[in-house]
């Protein structure tokens, strides 16, 4: 390693250890995996581990397999399908008055209703029993259990739609949505870390010893590293432990493009931060008390809202000319750009064009600000204006 | 050596730096003077690279000095500044690697800078939580871990008492001794003129005097005459002379060194009887204040 990206590494590897370590930084990540595991599990346990319940009551001559082969046929159809047996018709008919049971099977012949009929039960009953019976039939044509197996098998039949579901299309978008708004404030939370770090290096009046050892620019570039690699480990612990709670909870209710979504966030973490962390440094580098750091970071985190509304706006209608130009331009496209994604049919060249573009910009940024920064980062004092930081380089 | 050459600095209309040269060599240490806003701290921060001068150029050992010329040098600046949440160890120890020491070497100095400062139970402490003087002698072993060739210090005994005076200047002459050469600037000028070898009196951004600290009292043309005389207070009836001093019958007088001895002495006894007689080269504070004036136009 060259002595440049050394001293960089070295600024990045503090920035890492301190902020890392802080019981601060431990205590706001297990909260938010918490929240995040908490938000995936609760709703799967209480919502779509619960399926709406039959009862079916039996009575007389029925097999030993029904109630299991009812339970299966059920659960194919979205219904959790119980069975109960009473000893005589008798007593199965009271049940079935009184809403123990919704429907009485009596020797595996005959339904008996309360009232209605309820159409989607005597399917599954009529299934269940009839699997039966061709079990029976085919136990009595003496084939082997492979072949009986392949009869009483369904067929496997693939579906597709001619057009997106909107119900799933309206649940990735929200999804989006969501993952929208934690970039941004993480955006906005790394962003602003790096402002108040090197306000911090201003105010105690570090920065002229360490700008002894280093240059302006590695002393820029290596705190955005380093700070950007503690969000990025936050968010993806977070995102990890998102997909874990997915996995393990049989993933029902999320839409199935989440995994992707999450992928797409963390992406766009990466660019909107090195884009906003270093408008966030710049404008830091301006002044030198704690307390002119929430004034300086208003512009920058008033283009950051820009993206954040515009976002919105998309999920609204993420083809309008609002989101097509918002998922282009480098300040908004991390926001609007995740959830143009999400709603899907994004061409391919736009997503392409939108990263180049942010790439491109950042580079250019690292540069300018970096001149701006080195100009005004040893005047203690007042706050310094744009032009005499500019004109100030390498002062 | 460091050899500083014509090194001029402007800030809009304001001349911080008006072509300044001097040198410091090797296991010297020189004192850096001058009056406020004289530019004291702008040739130093040229040294270091945080201020890039518009003419002229600074040199260590014959070369330009660049990132490389500068991991070998100590810096202390006039503002004091560290991590103040950082334990004490890992903050020397991270200012030892940015200057180019390897992980393990760094820990090691900076285990022994603290040891050597009394400060070595306190390695796991914050800074924050180490008294003024504590956080004084840390900042000044940032400056000094990675053992520089240079050592640049600005002001390092301001704030310090007597006691810290004492012994940061018994340290800078055994750092010297060492073979480092040690430039700092100070108001204090007695002090400069018991620890430095060389100085350097700096004015308006112009080097007005520089160079060994006996050789430019001997060659002054001024001699200090101070008389104690019991009785009458004595005035000094001289061809010229500057009275710095007058209390309780001593005076003290800056005169020409061609004065006639025996006839300022037969002027004093006529007012009373001698008690103290002596003529001496000029002191630093007489030099400088001589220096500083003639810029003036005083």
């Amino acid at each position: 390693m060259s002595g440049g990206a050394r001293r960089l590494w070295l600024v990045a590897r503090r920035e890492w250890s301190q902020r890392a370590r802080s019981l601060a930084f431990r205590i706001s990540t297990l909260i938010s995996v918490l929240i995040v595991v908490a938000l995936i599990v609760v709703p799967e346990m209480y919502g779509g581990g619960v399926k709406p319940t039959r009862t079916v009551g039996l009575v007389g001559q029925s097999s030993s397999q029904l109630p299991e082969i009812l339970s299966a046929a059920g659960d194919q159809l979205g219904l959790s399908v119980k069975s109960r047996t009473y000893p005589d018709e008798i007593s199965g008919r009271a049940a079935l008055r009184s809403g123990d049971v919704s429907v009485l099977l009596v020797d595996q012949q005959q339904l008996v209703w309360k009232a209605e009929t309820d159409d989607q039960l005597r399917a599954i009953v009529t299934s269940a029993v009839q699997f039966l019976e061709r079990q029976q039939a085919i136990g009595e044509l003496g084939l082997t259990a492979e072949q009986a197996q392949r009869l009483l098998q369904p067929p496997d039949l693939r579906s597709t739609s001619l057009e997106p579901a909107t119900k799933e299309r309206s649940a990735r978008v929200a999804l989006a949505t969501i993952g929208m708004i934690l970039l941004f404030m993480a955006i906005a939370f790394y962003g602003g870390s790096v402002l108040t770090g090197v306000v911090e290096e201003k105010s105690s009046r570090v920065v002229e010893v360490l700008l002894s050892r280093l240059r302006p620019t590695e002393l820029l570039a290596g705190k955005v590293l380093g700070i950007g690699l503690v969000g990025l480990a936050q968010f993806a612990l977070v995102a990890g432990s998102a997909l874990v709670a997915l996995a393990l909870s049989g993933n029902t209710l999320a839409p199935k493009t989440t995994p992707s979504t999450i992928g797409w966030v963390l992406f766009w973490f990466v660019l909107g931060y090195g884009f906003y962390s270093v408008l966030y440094a710049t404008a830091g580098s301006l002044v030198s008390r704690q307390e002119e750091a929430q004034s300086i970071q208003f512009p920058v985190t008033g283009v950051l809202l820009v993206g954040y509304v515009l976002a919105f706006v998309a999920a609204e209608s993420p083809d309008g000319v609002a989101a097509l130009v918002g998922s282009l331009v480098p300040p908004t496209a991390p926001m609007v750009m995740t959830v143009r994604i999400a709603n899907g049919g994004v061409p391919w060249w736009q997503i392409v064009l939108s990263v180049a573009l942010m790439v491109v910009t950042v580079y250019g940024m690292v540069q300018l600000a970096g001149r701006i920064y080195a100009g005004a980062v040893l005047r203690i004092g007042r706050r310094v204006r744009l032009k005499e930081a500019w004109r100030g380089s390498g002062v | 050596m460091l050899a500083i050459h014509d090194l001029t600095k402007r800030y809009g209309d304001v001349v911080a730096l008006d072509g300044a040269s001097f040198d410091a060599s090797p296991g010297r240490i020189v004192g850096f003077l001058g009056p406020n806003g004289a530019g004291k701290t702008t040739t130093m921060r040229a040294i270091l690279g945080l201020v890039r001068p518009n003419r002229g150029e600074v040199r260590w050992k014959g070369k330009p000095v660049g990132p490389e010329e500068r991991a070998r040098f100590g810096y202390m600046p006039e503002e004091r500044g560290l991590y103040p949440k950082m334990k004490v160890g890992e903050e020397l120890t991270y200012f030892a690697e940015l200057s180019g020491m390897k992980g393990a070497a760094a820990k090691e100095a900076a285990a022994g800078w603290l040891g050597r400062l009394g400060l070595g139970d306190r390695a796991g402490a914050r800074l924050e939580e180490l008294s003024h003087g504590n956080q004084q002698r840390v900042q000044l072993a940032v400056a000094l871990v990675h053992d520089p060739e240079l050592v640049v210090l600005d002001e390092p005994f301001s704030g310090l008492d007597p006691l810290g005076v004492e012994s940061l200047a018994e340290m800078l002459v055994q750092i010297a001794a060492t073979g480092v050469a040690v430039v700092f600037s100070s108001h204090q000028l007695d002090l400069v003129e018991e620890v430095c070898q060389d100085v350097v009196i700096i004015d308006h951004g112009q080097v007005v005097l520089a160079g060994v600290v006996e050789e430019l009292k001997a060659a002054s043309s001024y001699r200090s005459l101070e008389v104690s005389v019991n009785g009458e207070p004595w005035a000094p009836i001289l061809p010229s002379g500057t009275v710095t001093s007058k209390k309780d019958g001593r005076v003290r007088v800056l005169v020409d060194a061609s004065v006639d001895l025996d006839e300022v002495l037969a002027s004093a006894r006529r007012v009373g009887e001698v008690t103290k007689f002596s003529f001496e080269p000029p002191s630093l504070t007489d030099l400088f204040l001589e220096a500083v004036s003639e810029g003036r136009g005083a």
